[in-house]
Protein backbone atom coordinates (compact mmCIF):
# COMPACT_ATOMS: atom_id res chain seq x y z
CA UNK A 1 0.00 0.00 0.00
CA UNK A 2 1.45 3.34 -1.04
CA UNK A 3 0.03 6.82 -0.48
CA UNK A 4 -0.99 8.74 -3.58
CA UNK A 5 -1.28 12.44 -4.26
CA UNK A 6 -4.42 14.52 -4.66
CA UNK A 7 -3.79 14.83 -8.37
CA UNK A 8 -3.91 11.06 -8.70
CA UNK A 9 -7.12 10.91 -6.70
CA UNK A 10 -8.67 13.44 -9.08
CA UNK A 11 -7.42 11.47 -12.05
CA UNK A 12 -9.03 8.34 -10.63
CA UNK A 13 -12.36 10.14 -10.19
CA UNK A 14 -12.13 11.49 -13.73
CA UNK A 15 -11.39 8.06 -15.19
CA UNK A 16 -14.17 6.44 -13.19
CA UNK A 17 -16.77 8.93 -14.39
CA UNK A 18 -15.67 8.48 -17.99
CA UNK A 19 -15.80 4.68 -17.61
CA UNK A 20 -19.29 4.92 -16.14
CA UNK A 21 -20.45 7.22 -18.94
CA UNK A 22 -19.19 4.70 -21.49
CA UNK A 23 -20.81 1.72 -19.73
CA UNK A 24 -24.15 3.43 -19.26
CA UNK A 25 -24.11 5.20 -22.58
CA UNK A 26 -27.56 6.67 -22.05
CA UNK A 27 -26.30 10.01 -20.69
CA UNK A 28 -24.08 10.80 -23.62
CA UNK A 29 -26.37 9.28 -26.25
CA UNK A 30 -29.40 11.10 -24.85
CA UNK A 31 -27.66 14.44 -25.02
CA UNK A 32 -26.30 13.82 -28.52
CA UNK A 33 -29.61 12.59 -29.94
CA UNK A 34 -31.40 15.55 -28.45
CA UNK A 35 -28.84 17.94 -29.88
CA UNK A 36 -28.85 16.41 -33.37
CA UNK A 37 -32.63 16.13 -33.52
CA UNK A 38 -33.43 19.63 -32.35
CA UNK A 39 -30.83 21.24 -34.58
CA UNK A 40 -31.94 19.20 -37.62
CA UNK A 41 -35.63 19.93 -37.13
CA UNK A 42 -35.23 23.65 -37.72
CA UNK A 43 -34.06 23.51 -41.36
CA UNK A 44 -36.84 21.00 -42.04
CA UNK A 45 -39.49 23.20 -40.49
CA UNK A 46 -38.30 26.55 -41.79
CA UNK A 47 -37.76 25.56 -45.41
CA UNK A 48 -34.82 26.26 -47.65
CA UNK A 49 -34.41 30.00 -47.25
CA UNK A 50 -30.61 29.94 -46.96
CA UNK A 51 -30.33 33.50 -45.74
CA UNK A 52 -32.72 32.94 -42.88
CA UNK A 53 -31.05 29.65 -41.94
CA UNK A 54 -27.62 31.23 -41.91
CA UNK A 55 -28.90 33.95 -39.67
CA UNK A 56 -30.54 31.75 -37.07
CA UNK A 57 -28.00 28.91 -37.13
CA UNK A 58 -25.69 30.11 -34.33
CA UNK A 59 -28.60 30.76 -32.00
CA UNK A 60 -30.21 27.39 -32.67
CA UNK A 61 -27.00 25.44 -32.22
CA UNK A 62 -26.17 27.25 -29.00
CA UNK A 63 -29.65 26.87 -27.51
CA UNK A 64 -29.73 23.17 -28.41
CA UNK A 65 -26.28 22.59 -26.93
CA UNK A 66 -27.31 24.35 -23.75
CA UNK A 67 -30.49 22.29 -23.39
CA UNK A 68 -28.68 19.06 -24.25
CA UNK A 69 -26.07 19.67 -21.56
CA UNK A 70 -28.80 20.47 -19.08
CA UNK A 71 -30.59 17.20 -19.84
CA UNK A 72 -27.55 15.23 -18.79
CA UNK A 73 -26.89 17.18 -15.61
CA UNK A 74 -29.43 15.58 -13.32
CA UNK A 75 -27.30 12.46 -12.93
CA UNK A 76 -24.03 14.22 -12.26
CA UNK A 77 -24.22 13.73 -8.49
CA UNK A 78 -27.53 11.93 -8.10
CA UNK A 79 -26.28 8.41 -8.87
CA UNK A 80 -23.43 8.75 -6.39
CA UNK A 81 -25.87 10.06 -3.82
CA UNK A 82 -28.23 7.09 -4.28
CA UNK A 83 -25.36 4.58 -4.09
CA UNK A 84 -23.88 6.14 -0.97
CA UNK A 85 -20.67 7.00 -2.85
CA UNK A 86 -21.21 10.72 -2.29
CA UNK A 87 -20.55 10.23 1.44
CA UNK A 88 -17.25 8.61 0.61
CA UNK A 89 -16.40 11.47 -1.75
CA UNK A 90 -17.15 13.91 1.05
CA UNK A 91 -14.89 11.93 3.42
CA UNK A 92 -12.01 11.66 0.98
CA UNK A 93 -8.63 13.07 1.90
CA UNK A 94 -8.98 15.20 -1.21
CA UNK A 95 -11.17 18.31 -0.73
CA UNK A 96 -14.69 17.97 -2.09
CA UNK A 97 -14.24 21.16 -4.15
CA UNK A 98 -11.46 19.52 -6.17
CA UNK A 99 -13.46 16.31 -6.52
CA UNK A 100 -16.38 18.31 -7.91
CA UNK A 101 -13.97 19.99 -10.32
CA UNK A 102 -12.78 16.60 -11.60
CA UNK A 103 -16.35 15.36 -11.96
CA UNK A 104 -17.36 18.45 -13.93
CA UNK A 105 -14.40 18.10 -16.29
CA UNK A 106 -15.40 14.48 -16.85
CA UNK A 107 -18.99 15.58 -17.45
CA UNK A 108 -17.81 18.04 -20.10
CA UNK A 109 -15.79 15.28 -21.80
CA UNK A 110 -18.78 12.99 -22.17
CA UNK A 111 -21.32 15.66 -23.12
CA UNK A 112 -20.07 19.11 -24.16
CA UNK A 113 -16.97 17.84 -25.91
CA UNK A 114 -18.91 15.37 -28.03
CA UNK A 115 -21.53 17.98 -28.92
CA UNK A 116 -18.65 20.17 -29.95
CA UNK A 117 -17.28 17.50 -32.25
CA UNK A 118 -20.55 17.02 -34.14
CA UNK A 119 -21.50 20.69 -34.29
CA UNK A 120 -19.58 21.44 -37.56
CA UNK A 121 -21.51 18.72 -39.36
CA UNK A 122 -24.80 20.10 -38.10
CA UNK A 123 -23.75 23.62 -39.02
CA UNK A 124 -23.44 22.47 -42.64
CA UNK A 125 -27.21 21.95 -42.69
CA UNK A 126 -27.60 25.69 -42.24
CA UNK A 127 -25.24 26.46 -45.09
CA UNK A 128 -22.92 28.35 -42.76
CA UNK A 129 -19.70 29.54 -44.42
CA UNK A 130 -16.62 27.66 -43.29
CA UNK A 131 -15.22 30.70 -41.52
CA UNK A 132 -18.33 30.94 -39.33
CA UNK A 133 -18.18 27.21 -38.64
CA UNK A 134 -14.64 27.63 -37.37
CA UNK A 135 -15.68 30.43 -35.06
CA UNK A 136 -18.71 28.44 -33.90
CA UNK A 137 -16.40 25.54 -33.08
CA UNK A 138 -14.04 27.74 -31.08
CA UNK A 139 -16.93 29.47 -29.30
CA UNK A 140 -18.43 26.09 -28.34
CA UNK A 141 -15.01 24.87 -27.21
CA UNK A 142 -14.67 27.87 -24.91
CA UNK A 143 -18.31 28.01 -23.81
CA UNK A 144 -19.44 24.44 -23.21
CA UNK A 145 -17.17 23.85 -20.17
CA UNK A 146 -18.91 26.83 -18.56
CA UNK A 147 -22.27 25.10 -19.15
CA UNK A 148 -21.02 22.07 -17.21
CA UNK A 149 -19.45 24.14 -14.44
CA UNK A 150 -22.46 26.33 -13.78
CA UNK A 151 -24.76 23.37 -14.36
CA UNK A 152 -23.01 21.48 -11.58
CA UNK A 153 -24.31 24.02 -9.06
CA UNK A 154 -27.87 23.22 -10.11
CA UNK A 155 -27.14 19.50 -10.08
CA UNK A 156 -25.67 19.72 -6.57
CA UNK A 157 -28.58 21.78 -5.24
CA UNK A 158 -31.15 19.30 -6.54
CA UNK A 159 -29.41 16.08 -5.47
CA UNK A 160 -31.92 13.63 -4.05
CA UNK A 161 -34.96 15.24 -5.62
CA UNK A 162 -37.18 13.07 -7.79
CA UNK A 163 -37.78 15.35 -10.76
CA UNK A 164 -34.74 17.55 -10.65
CA UNK A 165 -34.55 18.34 -14.38
CA UNK A 166 -36.98 21.25 -14.45
CA UNK A 167 -35.64 22.70 -11.24
CA UNK A 168 -32.04 22.60 -12.49
CA UNK A 169 -33.08 24.58 -15.57
CA UNK A 170 -34.87 27.17 -13.48
CA UNK A 171 -31.90 27.57 -11.18
CA UNK A 172 -29.09 27.84 -13.67
CA UNK A 173 -30.57 29.20 -16.91
CA UNK A 174 -30.20 32.83 -15.80
CA UNK A 175 -26.52 32.22 -15.16
CA UNK A 176 -26.03 30.61 -18.57
CA UNK A 177 -27.59 33.41 -20.61
CA UNK A 178 -24.26 35.32 -20.89
CA UNK A 179 -22.66 32.24 -22.46
CA UNK A 180 -25.51 31.99 -24.93
CA UNK A 181 -25.35 35.66 -25.89
CA UNK A 182 -21.57 35.79 -26.22
CA UNK A 183 -21.45 32.51 -28.14
CA UNK A 184 -24.01 33.59 -30.71
CA UNK A 185 -22.61 37.10 -31.01
CA UNK A 186 -19.17 35.70 -31.82
CA UNK A 187 -20.53 33.62 -34.71
CA UNK A 188 -22.76 36.47 -35.95
CA UNK A 189 -19.81 38.84 -35.93
CA UNK A 190 -17.69 36.34 -37.86
CA UNK A 191 -20.46 35.92 -40.44
CA UNK A 192 -20.56 39.67 -41.08
CA UNK A 193 -16.75 39.95 -41.12
CA UNK A 194 -16.69 41.99 -37.92
CA UNK A 195 -14.08 41.50 -35.18
CA UNK A 196 -15.28 38.63 -33.02
CA UNK A 197 -12.34 37.97 -30.71
CA UNK A 198 -13.71 40.18 -27.95
CA UNK A 199 -16.67 37.81 -27.51
CA UNK A 200 -14.34 34.85 -27.30
CA UNK A 201 -12.23 36.60 -24.67
CA UNK A 202 -15.34 37.32 -22.65
CA UNK A 203 -16.39 33.69 -22.99
CA UNK A 204 -13.01 32.62 -21.63
CA UNK A 205 -13.26 35.12 -18.78
CA UNK A 206 -16.70 33.83 -17.83
CA UNK A 207 -15.43 30.27 -18.07
CA UNK A 208 -12.45 30.95 -15.82
CA UNK A 209 -14.68 32.65 -13.30
CA UNK A 210 -17.19 29.80 -13.28
CA UNK A 211 -14.49 27.11 -13.09
CA UNK A 212 -13.24 28.72 -9.91
CA UNK A 213 -16.51 29.51 -8.15
CA UNK A 214 -18.81 26.72 -9.34
CA UNK A 215 -16.91 23.85 -7.65
CA UNK A 216 -16.90 25.77 -4.38
CA UNK A 217 -20.64 26.41 -4.62
CA UNK A 218 -21.40 22.81 -5.66
CA UNK A 219 -19.29 21.36 -2.88
CA UNK A 220 -21.04 23.40 -0.21
CA UNK A 221 -24.41 22.46 -1.69
CA UNK A 222 -23.42 18.77 -1.54
CA UNK A 223 -22.30 19.14 2.09
CA UNK A 224 -25.68 20.62 2.97
CA UNK A 225 -27.42 17.70 1.27
CA UNK A 226 -25.35 15.21 3.26
CA UNK A 227 -25.76 17.03 6.58
CA UNK B 1 -8.76 8.98 21.70
CA UNK B 2 -12.09 10.10 20.35
CA UNK B 3 -14.34 12.08 22.63
CA UNK B 4 -17.38 14.26 22.42
CA UNK B 5 -18.49 17.15 24.58
CA UNK B 6 -22.18 17.73 25.10
CA UNK B 7 -23.19 17.06 21.53
CA UNK B 8 -26.82 17.10 20.58
CA UNK B 9 -28.66 16.21 17.42
CA UNK B 10 -31.84 17.59 15.97
CA UNK B 11 -33.63 16.22 12.95
CA UNK B 12 -36.25 18.56 11.60
CA UNK B 13 -37.86 20.03 14.70
CA UNK B 14 -37.37 16.96 16.80
CA UNK B 15 -34.52 16.82 19.27
CA UNK B 16 -33.19 13.25 18.99
CA UNK B 17 -30.70 13.34 21.82
CA UNK B 18 -28.68 15.93 23.69
CA UNK B 19 -25.71 16.32 26.05
CA UNK B 20 -23.94 13.18 24.88
CA UNK B 21 -20.47 12.92 26.37
CA UNK B 22 -18.47 10.01 25.09
CA UNK B 23 -14.89 8.90 25.35
CA UNK B 24 -13.57 6.08 23.23
CA UNK B 25 -10.01 5.13 24.17
CA UNK B 26 -7.63 3.28 21.88
CA UNK B 27 -8.50 -0.39 21.86
CA UNK B 28 -12.12 0.25 22.71
CA UNK B 29 -15.27 -0.46 20.80
CA UNK B 30 -18.20 1.89 21.12
CA UNK B 31 -21.41 0.02 20.58
CA UNK B 32 -24.42 2.18 19.82
CA UNK B 33 -27.83 0.61 20.28
CA UNK B 34 -31.33 1.92 20.28
CA UNK B 35 -34.69 1.68 18.59
CA UNK B 36 -35.24 2.53 14.94
CA UNK B 37 -35.15 6.26 14.43
CA UNK B 38 -33.51 6.96 17.76
CA UNK B 39 -30.55 8.62 16.11
CA UNK B 40 -27.89 5.88 16.01
CA UNK B 41 -26.90 6.58 12.44
CA UNK B 42 -27.02 10.31 13.10
CA UNK B 43 -24.48 9.89 15.88
CA UNK B 44 -22.21 7.94 13.55
CA UNK B 45 -22.49 10.53 10.81
CA UNK B 46 -21.70 13.27 13.30
CA UNK B 47 -18.68 11.36 14.60
CA UNK B 48 -17.51 10.88 11.01
CA UNK B 49 -17.83 14.60 10.38
CA UNK B 50 -20.46 14.15 7.69
CA UNK B 51 -23.05 16.12 9.63
CA UNK B 52 -22.41 18.68 12.30
CA UNK B 53 -23.99 18.43 15.74
CA UNK B 54 -26.48 21.10 16.76
CA UNK B 55 -24.30 21.91 19.71
CA UNK B 56 -21.11 20.59 21.25
CA UNK B 57 -17.80 19.46 19.78
CA UNK B 58 -15.99 16.30 18.82
CA UNK B 59 -12.33 15.86 19.61
CA UNK B 60 -9.78 13.49 18.16
CA UNK B 61 -6.55 13.33 20.19
CA UNK B 62 -7.55 16.50 21.98
CA UNK B 63 -8.15 18.53 18.86
CA UNK B 64 -11.52 19.47 17.35
CA UNK B 65 -12.13 17.37 14.24
CA UNK B 66 -13.17 20.47 12.32
CA UNK B 67 -9.72 22.03 12.76
CA UNK B 68 -7.74 19.63 10.60
CA UNK B 69 -10.44 17.70 8.75
CA UNK B 70 -8.07 16.21 6.18
CA UNK B 71 -5.88 14.73 8.93
CA UNK B 72 -8.95 13.35 10.70
CA UNK B 73 -10.33 11.86 7.50
CA UNK B 74 -6.99 10.22 6.74
CA UNK B 75 -7.42 8.20 9.96
CA UNK B 76 -11.09 7.45 9.47
CA UNK B 77 -13.01 4.79 7.64
CA UNK B 78 -16.78 5.28 7.60
CA UNK B 79 -19.08 2.75 6.02
CA UNK B 80 -22.75 3.74 6.08
CA UNK B 81 -25.71 1.39 6.23
CA UNK B 82 -25.57 1.09 2.45
CA UNK B 83 -22.45 -0.39 0.83
CA UNK B 84 -20.94 2.52 -1.17
CA UNK B 85 -20.61 0.65 -4.44
CA UNK B 86 -21.41 1.72 -7.95
CA UNK B 87 -23.68 -0.93 -9.52
CA UNK B 88 -22.00 -0.67 -12.94
CA UNK B 89 -18.48 -1.37 -11.68
CA UNK B 90 -17.23 -4.71 -10.44
CA UNK B 91 -15.92 -5.38 -6.94
CA UNK B 92 -12.27 -4.76 -7.83
CA UNK B 93 -13.02 -1.51 -9.69
CA UNK B 94 -15.14 -0.29 -6.81
CA UNK B 95 -12.44 -1.10 -4.29
CA UNK B 96 -9.71 0.54 -6.37
CA UNK B 97 -11.84 3.68 -6.46
CA UNK B 98 -12.71 3.62 -2.75
CA UNK B 99 -9.16 2.99 -1.57
CA UNK B 100 -7.77 5.69 -3.85
CA UNK B 101 -10.30 8.16 -2.46
CA UNK B 102 -8.59 7.54 0.87
CA UNK B 103 -5.32 8.42 -0.79
CA UNK B 104 -3.93 4.91 -0.80
CA UNK B 105 -2.94 2.79 -3.73
CA UNK B 106 -3.52 -0.90 -3.16
CA UNK B 107 -2.23 -3.56 -5.52
CA UNK B 108 -4.74 -5.67 -7.40
CA UNK B 109 -3.43 -8.96 -5.97
CA UNK B 110 -3.83 -7.53 -2.49
CA UNK B 111 -7.40 -6.65 -3.36
CA UNK B 112 -8.14 -10.11 -4.68
CA UNK B 113 -6.78 -11.70 -1.51
CA UNK B 114 -8.80 -9.32 0.67
CA UNK B 115 -11.93 -10.32 -1.25
CA UNK B 116 -10.96 -13.97 -0.90
CA UNK B 117 -10.69 -13.42 2.82
CA UNK B 118 -14.31 -12.31 2.67
CA UNK B 119 -15.10 -15.50 0.73
CA UNK B 120 -15.61 -13.71 -2.57
CA UNK B 121 -13.81 -15.10 -5.57
CA UNK B 122 -14.12 -16.10 -9.19
CA UNK B 123 -17.03 -14.56 -11.03
CA UNK B 124 -18.40 -12.57 -8.11
CA UNK B 125 -15.48 -10.17 -8.18
CA UNK B 126 -15.57 -9.55 -11.92
CA UNK B 127 -19.34 -9.11 -12.28
CA UNK B 128 -20.82 -5.62 -12.01
CA UNK B 129 -21.92 -5.28 -8.40
CA UNK B 130 -25.56 -4.80 -9.45
CA UNK B 131 -25.63 -8.59 -9.94
CA UNK B 132 -24.43 -9.30 -6.40
CA UNK B 133 -26.66 -10.03 -3.44
CA UNK B 134 -26.98 -7.56 -0.59
CA UNK B 135 -24.74 -9.65 1.62
CA UNK B 136 -22.08 -9.94 -1.06
CA UNK B 137 -22.14 -6.18 -1.59
CA UNK B 138 -21.71 -5.69 2.13
CA UNK B 139 -18.70 -8.01 2.04
CA UNK B 140 -17.11 -6.05 -0.81
CA UNK B 141 -17.55 -2.80 1.12
CA UNK B 142 -16.16 -4.35 4.28
CA UNK B 143 -13.11 -5.63 2.42
CA UNK B 144 -11.86 -2.04 2.75
CA UNK B 145 -11.31 -2.72 6.46
CA UNK B 146 -8.25 -4.86 5.80
CA UNK B 147 -7.06 -2.90 2.75
CA UNK B 148 -6.83 0.52 4.38
CA UNK B 149 -4.82 1.16 7.51
CA UNK B 150 -7.18 3.33 9.46
CA UNK B 151 -7.24 4.05 13.18
CA UNK B 152 -10.94 4.79 13.48
CA UNK B 153 -13.63 2.58 12.08
CA UNK B 154 -17.17 3.91 12.06
CA UNK B 155 -19.47 1.19 10.81
CA UNK B 156 -23.22 1.55 10.55
CA UNK B 157 -24.88 -1.85 10.90
CA UNK B 158 -21.90 -3.86 9.65
CA UNK B 159 -23.64 -7.13 10.51
CA UNK B 160 -26.61 -6.25 8.35
CA UNK B 161 -27.39 -8.79 5.64
CA UNK B 162 -24.30 -10.82 6.51
CA UNK B 163 -24.69 -14.54 7.11
CA UNK B 164 -23.09 -16.24 10.11
CA UNK B 165 -19.74 -16.80 8.43
CA UNK B 166 -19.70 -13.16 7.34
CA UNK B 167 -20.44 -11.99 10.88
CA UNK B 168 -17.67 -14.28 12.01
CA UNK B 169 -15.17 -12.59 9.72
CA UNK B 170 -16.12 -9.10 10.78
CA UNK B 171 -15.92 -10.03 14.47
CA UNK B 172 -12.41 -11.30 13.86
CA UNK B 173 -11.50 -8.15 11.99
CA UNK B 174 -12.83 -6.00 14.81
CA UNK B 175 -10.88 -8.04 17.35
CA UNK B 176 -7.68 -7.61 15.37
CA UNK B 177 -8.31 -3.91 14.92
CA UNK B 178 -8.89 -3.32 18.62
CA UNK B 179 -5.86 -5.42 19.54
CA UNK B 180 -3.75 -2.98 17.52
CA UNK B 181 -4.97 -0.24 19.86
CA UNK B 182 -7.21 1.30 17.26
CA UNK B 183 -10.83 2.10 17.94
CA UNK B 184 -14.19 1.39 16.39
CA UNK B 185 -17.75 2.63 16.62
CA UNK B 186 -20.53 0.33 15.44
CA UNK B 187 -24.28 0.00 15.55
CA UNK B 188 -26.13 -3.24 15.16
CA UNK B 189 -29.32 -5.05 16.00
CA UNK B 190 -27.54 -8.38 15.95
CA UNK B 191 -25.02 -7.57 18.59
CA UNK B 192 -25.80 -10.48 20.85
CA UNK B 193 -24.80 -12.79 18.03
CA UNK B 194 -21.58 -10.88 17.47
CA UNK B 195 -20.65 -11.00 21.11
CA UNK B 196 -21.26 -14.69 21.11
CA UNK B 197 -18.82 -15.14 18.25
CA UNK B 198 -16.09 -12.94 19.63
CA UNK B 199 -16.14 -12.87 23.42
CA UNK B 200 -13.12 -10.59 23.55
CA UNK B 201 -15.15 -7.87 21.86
CA UNK B 202 -17.34 -7.69 24.93
CA UNK B 203 -14.48 -6.81 27.26
CA UNK B 204 -13.38 -3.96 25.07
CA UNK B 205 -16.82 -2.60 24.55
CA UNK B 206 -18.55 0.48 25.88
CA UNK B 207 -22.21 0.87 25.27
CA UNK B 208 -24.47 3.77 24.63
CA UNK B 209 -28.19 3.38 24.32
CA UNK B 210 -30.65 5.89 23.00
Amino acid sequence: MTPISSTNILLTIFKRDITLAIRRGSDTCGAIFFFVLVVSLFPLALGSDTKLLQQIAPGIIWVSALLAVMLSLSRLFNDDFQDGVLEQLALSVCPLEMITFAKVIAHWCYTGFILLLISPILALQFNLPSHSIQVLFIALLLGTPTLSFIGSIGAALTVGLKSSGALISLLILPLLIPVLILGTLAVDAAATNMPYSVYLYLLVAYGVLSSFFAPIASASALRIVLD
Amino acid sequence: MLNTQKISCQRGRQLLWSDVNLTVDPGQLLFVSGANGSGKSSLLRILAGLSSPNSGDIFWCGEKITVDTIMYRSQLLYIGHQPPLNPELNAIENLIFLTQLHGQKVGQDQMVSALQFWELQGKTITLPTKHLSQGQKQRVALAQLSLLEKKIWILDEPFNSLDSSGSNIISKQLEQHLAQNHLAVITSHLHEKAAHIAPSLQQREIRIEF
